[in-house]
């Protein structure tokens, strides 16, 4: 089977950004994504070591940084297998002495949740930063959990970037706050700080120091009890002295005059300063950089100054909570408003929109523009067809769904997990009946496996799989857990942009490396049904391996596995475009074609669509992948491929 | 009804995934700050980008901090797609402009006989109730005269230049295109957008 050389299509994807955040150029002023901003700030900082697993709205500070690493001398970056694995390698090189970071998404974080809060106890020696990317309204997340209150739970020193600018200045502060006081600081973004672009100026590159000797400090570094005990007063002594440090700092700041007071930070500083000048409206505002420790003296003299504060800040209410607590201890006449007596929601991202809406409410006054008119025109729109999100067209994934449902006719249970094949949960494929979190796939198969009857079908990614899925399996196998598992290998991470894993043969550091083989680890854990198949060779016989799987977990009480092997159809296209193939085209035979739709309702694939006039299905040959998968699938034989 | 951000020019951009809209965001953005102006960019990605309904915005000016255009605030939303225009037509501000291609993208809903893709003549007629100013190309057509399908999101940066909205000239709008892509696609994309600035022109 062709692999696709992954390598060439990232720098392909990537064009030539991560050579331009390399440049030693202080001075020099680029239009950046904040996660670009951060790949630099990592130059800057002196940063010796990032591991991290990707996650969207986190992912392009690890697709950057993976092509910067080679030529940054003494430099190490890695693709860790999951975030707990990413938290433990940086925490370690930290606690060695040398500036680490991990970086994440919102759910990665509760992945790494039990070295975080270790972490915080034994300290490191030199900065450490773990970047977590929260994503209100969840454009690519299942929950929109606020990990602030990780920094509050667990102490750690805690910074909220509101903006790609402040992503790298903030980040270099962040590393001497968590040299100060020896804890890690978690750097919170969320999606619209992430995912901005805006001009970013580079500072100067320092260079990193060699290796560096561990030095033993075992009833420091090891929390057994009897430390811990002395570790966690430690810790609270750390964060108060912090305190003081945030009580001074610039990054805790107000700016303009006013009756009102409005405390904010994050993303939402932008939205504050927008409405503001959209109304007209005067009013001071205390922009908080450092969320914790929380300046607590310059909160209460700012809600001395004023009657009425309020508190702008997405999801839940952090800081709010925090003003109400300080108004009630320090006894201070105010009123706060926020998310308690519902003028803002915990639910979603906000926009300029959301906060004027607030303060017209509180103020009492008319927006500058007149939203319910223009939410009333838009309801007289035309019903307009929905257009989710869709399996690529030519994915793998599309074959191996069509067939899992065509064998098991729709009825058994399909477990889902992370990734791309999620989107399984639209019609027609419709093969995703529960998810909770990353390996979760292999998991509920087997509990459901224990109290149902039903077949199950359950399917995990290849980097899922290595992520989480291996604890799962072996939990299968010694339990003997009835359950079957289609391994979806498009060798690669595709759903957060292509990046490699352990099974891929490529490192973070872009260094070829022998791959670790799916079906080989299935079969030395103990699976004794393992198959490898290419999902594309013969949709029928793929549909035959799915039913005998099926068939031979019932029987034998054990679980199954088949493993889907076939890249990424956005790899193997960039692949064709950069050899500048043009490979013979596939179309559908007007003349055959008897217009039964059953090719565009089987398989939904974007590169299909029926013509208006002849109700005939059609290929548009600017969209199509080449997979051929509706060959198979019509009944008259009417879908074929160009000669060569 | 005035605005205190009328010197921010806020462009909305929407479009299917895979037809460049996050490319032409970021490239219209350089060109911006090549002018010397303030520029932000917001984007989604993940998700939104496997054949879905994408929407990104790009807000010029010094009161530019965050990347969000809100319902009535667009001077101009390009649409790569009628629905996907129509889809966003709820930011466009009094006043504003509407750059469409006219190109048709089924979506799979409409394939699979679940929806119907709207007339033409209606979708006008929808927008019309928010800007008469629509200006409507082919930009799928143009892109494939000027050598390639995939240069579509070009042919809409011409045109976004066309319009004459935004403060960047045609010689920084070229120049951001020769510094984004490799050498070999140089030409078809400065066509593309030079066939989408000139029908734009002649349009508006």
């Amino acid at each position: 089977m062709m692999l696709v050389d992954i390598r060439l299509n990232m720098e392909d994807l990537l064009l030539a950004k991560p050579q331009e955040l390399l440049e030693d150029s202080p001075g020099k002023k680029i239009l950046l994504l904040a996660n670009e901003a951060i790949a630099r700030g990592v130059l800057e900082a002196g940063v010796r070591l990032v591991a991290l697993y990707p996650g969207t709205p986190s992912s392009e500070i690890g697709n950057n940084l993976t092509f910067m690493a080679p030529n940054i001398p003494n430099f190490y970056f890695e693709f860790s297998t999951n975030e707990k694995v990413a938290l433990e390698v940086a925490g370690a090189a930290a606690v060695a002495g040398v500036r680490s970071m991990m970086v994440c998404k919102g759910p990665g974080l509760n992945v790494a949740a039990d070295p975080f809060f270790s972490l915080a106890y034994v300290g490191v020696r030199a900065g450490m930063v773990i970047v977590v990317a929260d994503d209100p309204s969840m454009w690519s997340s299942q929950n929109e959990n606020d990990s602030r209150y990780y920094a509050l739970m667990g102490n750690m020193l805690l910074m909220e970037p509101s903006d790609p600018i402040e992503a790298k200045s903030m980040l270099l502060e962040a590393y001497n706050f968590s040299e100060q006081f020896e804890i890690p600081v978690l750097f919170r973004t969320t999606t619209r700080v992430n995912h901005t672009r805006a001009p970013i100026e580079f500072g100067p590159i320092p260079s990193l120091p060699d290796k560096v000797e561990f030095e033993k400090d075992p009833f420091r570094f090891v929390p057994i009890p009897a430390v811990a005990r002395v570790r966690h007063p430690w810790l609270l002594d750390q964060i108060e002295k912090a305190r003081e440090v945030s009580e001074a700092s610039p990054l805790n700041f107000t700016e303009g005059e006013g009756d009102l007071g409005i405390i904010t930070s994050g993303v939402s500083y932008n939205y504050v300063k927008e409405a503001l000048l959209e109304m007209n409206l005067s009013a001071e505002i205390l922009k908080l950089g450092i969320t914790h420790p929380l300046p607590e003296k310059k909160v209460t003299e700012f809600l001395k100054r004023h009657e009425r504060v309020v508190v702008v800040e997405e999801l839940e209410p952090f800081l709010e909570t925090h003003a109400r607590r300080l108004a009630h201890l320090e006894k201070v006449t105010v009123d706060i408003f926020g998310k308690e007596q519902g003028f803002f929601s915990r639910v979603g991202e906000y926009s300029p929109r959301i906060v004027i809406e607030a303060l017209c409410n509180i103020n009492n006054c008319n927006t500058p523009i007149n939203w319910e008119d223009i939410d009333k025109l838009s309801e007289t729109v035309l019903n307009l067809p929905p257009r989710p999100p869709l399996l690529c067209a030519g994915c793998p994934h599309r074959a191996s769904y069509y067939a899992i449902r065509a064998a098991t006719r729709g009825k058994a249970i399909y477990p889902t997990d992370i990734g791309c094949y999620t989107l399984s949960i639209s019609p027609p494929l419709e093969t995703a009946d529960i998810l909770f979190d990353m390996g979760s796939s292999i998991t509920t198969a087997c509990g459901l496996s224990e109290v149902t009857d039903q077949d199950i079908v359950a399917s995990i990614g290849d980097s899922t799989f290595f992520a989480s899925g291996l604890p799962g399996i072996v939990n299968a196998v010694y339990n003997q857990h009835r359950i079957c598992l289609v391994v979806l290998d498009n060798r690669t991470t595709a759903m957060t942009g292509h990046q490699p894993h352990p099974g891929t043969g490529m490192t973070g550091m872009r260094k070829e490396v022998p791959p670790i083989d799916i079906e080989e680890v299935c079969k030395g854990i103990g699976v004794e049904y393992v198959k490898t198949i290419n999902p594309f060779e013969s949709i029928a016989g793929l549909v035959g391996e799915v039913r005998e799987m099926v068939k031979w977990a019932r029987e034998n009480h054990k679980p199954a596995v088949l493993i889907s092997k076939e890249p990424c159809a956005l790899l193997k296209a960039a692949d064709r475009r950069r050899a500048g193939e043009t490979p013979p085209k596939y179309y559908v035979d007007q003349e055959e074609c008897t217009a039964c739709k059953r090719c565009l309702n089987r398989l939904s694939c974007p590169a299909m669509y029926m013509d208006p006039e002849t109700e005939k299905a059609v290929i548009d040959e600017t969209q199509c992948n080449l997979c051929g998968t509706c060959v198979a699938v019509c009944p008259q034989g009417a879908i074929k491929r160009e000669a060569e | 009804m005035t605005s205190n951000t009328s010197n921010t020019i806020n462009i909305a951009i929407a479009g299917v995934g895979g037809q460049g809209v996050l490319t032409l965001a970021e490239i219209l953005a350089k060109a911006a700050l090549s002018e010397g102006l303030n520029v932000r960019v917001g984007e989604i990605h993940g998700m939104a980008q496997r054949g879905g309904h994408v929407v990104c915005t790009v807000r010029i000016g010094d009161d530019a901090s965050g990347p969000v255009i809100d319902s009535g605030a667009a001077n101009l939303l390009v649409g790569f797609e009628p629905v996907e225009t129509l889809r966003e037509i709820h930011l466009v501000k009094k006043g504003g402009y509407v750059l469409m291609s006219s190109h048709i993208q089924y979506p799979v809903a409409v394939s699979m006989g679940k929806a119907e893709y709207p007339d033409h003549k209606d979708i006008i007629a929808s927008i019309q109730k928010f800007t008469d100013k629509i200006i409507e190309i082919d930009a799928q057509k143009i892109a494939i005269e000027a050598g390639s399908p995939r240069s579509l999101n070009m042919v809409m940066f011409g045109g976004i230049i066309g319009t004459n909205l935004v403060p960047i000239s045609k010689d920084s709008a070229m120049k951001a295109i020769s510094e984004a892509f490799p050498k070999k696609y140089e030409k078809i994309n400065t066509t593309a957008a030079e066939i989408g600035l000139e029908q734009v022109k002649e349009r508006i």
